[in-house]
């Protein structure tokens, strides 16, 4: 306990020294969801909706650091200390590539719930927002979409070779999902053809349970998307222990 | 005495080259040993073999009588290391960086004493990027020196380093030396390899070329001086082709 609380503080500093996650992860999920809040106002979601078009985007937009976090920075974080040596110094010490796997997801986490409790604040204080469904459903799924989406970044930094493919990969993975899953712009208002795409990847089912959850609306073919989700988690995960890498 | 390391018919090869050849030493305990021999010798290559960094094609390696590999966890509570090129998290500060490696250990030294031993005291809050080359070698040797060690590999460990410098961390060693730590070390100065190892391996293109005493290394060459002897030493073979 004594290490993991050590390394989480050290690089939890360095995480925020570093400032990119602050802009991806804090700052940018807030400025999208005041201009959406801008833009949409109090429209109904949809004529006769019951909840606005606002209230329906906010659990979208708390994913885009679950998402920032998940699949950019992990990745870049691990394959950058992979290819500096840091992993090679670690090696030739007692310590377990689990437990610095562990602070950095922790690192992560962290960040995702910071910017959902901003996120929260700023919807309910400026937006009249408020959760109609419950908020444990909301945090189950919630979690489990952060498990996949880490998943697949922990994957991606294990077996990047370097951190610049790393950063190819990541890049692959974090902008389509981040436009198309509809953190950033609303899956309501996308074509057909595009909300199809949208389908194969995970963050996109998780949005859409959260959504139905904050909305407090019956959670509708929540099995396929759970199986999407746990699944995609497994399987990263797996590989990204199986296949870790120290140089 | 025992020994503490232990190899055995050692080899290594980057595609196809052999990088070292059927290496075999052994440290006993509270010896000082050196590896030595030009850059692409395969010193470096040996440490991180002996060290389970790197996967050795053959031989057989023991360290306090454990597998590097597979004892990991265990061995590294009492095997301080310093790596050649020095690696760090960006922006992390000196402080930082010796709290998480003290961390790592159940029983570490203590880092302010090392850093004054080291006169890095008032470095303990810059940036590690910001140190001299000097600076962060010894700012690694401490690092190596925390966990407490039983033994120490020290890869060129005053490379960089200014002569006062290089003499402070002599007198650490040898106080190390004289608490009983072992020590396997390489280096490029024969002074510095003469005031500190009791032994030494010579290599010469992955191949062991010498095994012995300082004494015994200058009484094997027509030499007085144990620089010349040395570069004897690693030359043989070139001048005997270019005799043929």
């Amino acid at each position: 306990m004594k290490i993991f609380n050590t390394m989480l503080k050290a690089e939890l500093k360095l995480s925020l020294r570093g400032i990119d996650m602050l802009i991806f992860a804090i700052c940018m999920p807030v400025v999208i969801l005041i201009l959406l809040g801008i833009v949409y106002g109090n429209k109904p979601a949809f004529e006769g909706a019951e909840y606005s078009f606002f209230d329906q985007s906010f659990a979208a937009v708390a994913t885009i650091a679950i998402c920032g976090g998940g699949v950019m920075g992990l990745p870049l974080v691990i394959s950058d200390y992979r290819q500096k040596k840091i992993l090679k110094r670690f090696r030739v010490t007692p310590v377990s590539p689990a437990m610095i796997l562990c602070v950095q997801l922790v690192i992560y986490t962290l960040y995702a719930l910071c910017s959902l409790l901003l996120l929260f604040a700023v919807a309910v204080i400026f937006f009249e927002f408020r959760m109609r469904g419950s908020w444990l459903q909301f945090f189950g799924i919630y979690f489990l979409v952060l498990f996949s989406m880490f998943s697949i970044g922990l994957m991606t930094g294990g077996i990047a070779k370097n951190t610049k493919s790393a950063g190819i990969i990541a890049s692959i993975l974090y902008f389509p999902m981040l436009i198309f899953s509809g953190s950033t712009l609303p899956y309501e208002v996308k074509p057909v053809s595009l909300q199809k795409i949208a389908g194969v990847m995970p963050l996109t089912h998780g949005i859409k349970l959260l959504k139905a959850s904050s909305l407090g609306l019956p959670l509708t073919n929540i099995s396929l998307s759970l199986i999407v989700m746990i699944v995609i988690g497994v399987i990263c995960t797996t590989i990204a222990i199986k296949f870790f890498k120290w140089e | 005495m025992e020994s503490i390391i232990q190899v055995e018919g050692l080899s290594k090869s980057y595609h196809g080259v052999n990088a070292v050849e059927n290496l075999c030493i052994s440290i006993r305990s509270g010896e000082v040993f050196g590896l030595l021999g030009a850059n692409g010798a395969g010193k470096t290559t040996s440490i991180e073999c002996i060290l389970g960094v790197r996967k050795p094609d053959q031989g057989a390696i023991s360290v306090m009588g454990m597998n590097p590999s597979s004892d990991r966890k265990k061995l590294f509570e009492k095997v301080g290391v310093q790596f050649q090129e020095s690696s760090f998290q960006e922006n992390i500060k000196v402080v930082e960086l010796c709290e998480v490696t003290q961390a790592l250990y159940k029983n570490p030294g203590n880092y302010d004493l090392l850093l004054r031993q080291f006169d890095l005291s008032d470095k303990k809050k810059a940036a590690v990027s910001e140190l001299s080359g000097g600076q962060k070698q010894r700012l690694f040797v401490v690092l190596a020196l925390l966990p407490n060690p039983e033994v120490v590999f020290l890869d060129e460990l005053t490379t960089g380093l200014d002569s006062r410098a290089r003499r402070n961390v002599w007198k650490c060693i040898s106080d190390l030396k004289q608490k009983g730590l072992t020590i396997l070390m390489t280096s490029h100065y024969m002074d510095e390899v003469q005031t500190l190892c009791d032994r030494i391996c010579i290599l010469k293109k992955g191949k062991t070329v010498f095994r012995g005493t300082i004494k015994e290394a200058v009484a094997t060459s027509p030499f007085d001086q144990f620089e010349d002897a040395y570069l004897w030493l690693t030359d043989e073979e070139d001048s005997e082709d270019e005799n043929i």
